[in-house]
């Protein structure tokens, strides 16, 4: 009889294992066939933020940068130095999605922190605060 | 003429004896005539006058009795009239009095109404005019927020063709720097 593995026990272990520097898609496709054989595909996302917090734990962090525009070098780099002062994280990596919806600005997702200073979420401020 | 000579002749007198047989009276007759006379009389006195007499007497009575009671009831009548004319002016004053009364207070119970009825309308208008206050602060809240609504869409709408890269650069920049 298989024991049930907590999420925190799974997160740890592959997080573990990024961090040594094993090699990514194995370990993926370890996780998925974990996932799969003990039914739990619902927990996916889950496991995802916690590898990413447990990666951050560990001093690497995985930042998501949305824009409307492919960012410039220079700025992707201002980007990792400012998540490296609020982090204090020795690895960034910046994973960087185009949308045009934003209007203008980055929007920063970090584990537990979020910076959006896009234009689009500006306004959509404007139109929450402003209405009666 | 014949009768009166008999009369005159002393003759004709003396033959017949006396005056009574003159006359063709007999006192036997006479005497018995006159017996039973009074005897007829004295039993009609005893039997049939009483009862005669009683007869009128009881009819005399009857009369009166009739008479008074008609006299009586005419009284009665009489009475009876008076009363009821004094009842029929009682009831006239009275149907006066109810008439009046009710006049008084169908005129109360119209003020009555009138006032009901012109509260009732005030109501009705002040219930039309905050209904219609309410409305109009809805319709202002709701032009607002569509006013709202429609800036952010022409300002998403002008972004969206006025920002490029290199502005997009410079307002990541900015953002960078306001962060730090």
């Amino acid at each position: 009889m298989a024991i049930r593995l907590s999420r925190r026990k799974i997160t740890s272990y592959i997080a573990g294992e990024l961090a040594a520097g094993k090699e990514t898609t194995l370990l993926i496709n370890q996780l998925a066939a974990f996932l799969i054989d003990s039914r739990r595909t619902k927990e996916l996302e889950l496991v995802v933020r916690d590898i990413e917090y447990e990666l951050k734990n560990q001093g690497i962090v995985l930042a998501r940068v949305t824009s409307a525009f492919d960012l410039a070098t220079a700025t992707q780099t201002a980007i990792t130095h400012l998540i490296k002062e609020h982090t204090n994280a020795q690895t960034i990596e910046l994973r960087q999605f185009i949308d045009p919806t934003v209007l203008g600005g980055v929007k920063i997702d970090l584990p537990g922190l979020q910076m959006d200073t896009t234009i689009g979420h500006r306004l959509t401020t404007l139109r929450t605060n402003l209405k009666k | 003429m014949e009768i009166l000579r008999q009369f005159a002749a002393p003759e004709t007198v003396n033959a017949n004896g006396d005056l009574f047989s003159a006359l063709g009276i007999n006192w036997m007759m006479l005497i018995f005539q006159i017996v039973a006379f009074l005897l007829l009389v004295a039993l009609l006195g005893k039997f049939v006058y009483p009862w005669l007499i009683k007869s009128v007497d009881e009819r005399q009575d009857k009369i009166n009795a009739a008479s008074k009671a008609a006299s009586e009831a005419q009284a009665s009548a009489a009475d009876a009239e008076t009363r009821v004319e004094k009842l029929l002016k009682k009831a006239r004053v009275e149907a006066a009095d109810i008439v009046a009364t009710a006049k008084i207070e169908s005129a109360s119970a119209l003020a009555a109404s009138e006032e009901k009825a012109k509260k009732r309308s005030e109501q009705i208008v002040a219930d039309a005019q905050d209904e219609i206050q309410k409305e109009v602060i809805a319709a202002k809240i709701a032009l607002h927020n569509e006013t709202i609504e429609l800036v952010a869409l022409a300002t998403e709408k002008v972004v969206g063709k006025v920002v490029n890269t290199k502005i997009d650069e410079t307002l990541i920049s900015d953002a960078l720097k306001a962060v730090k």
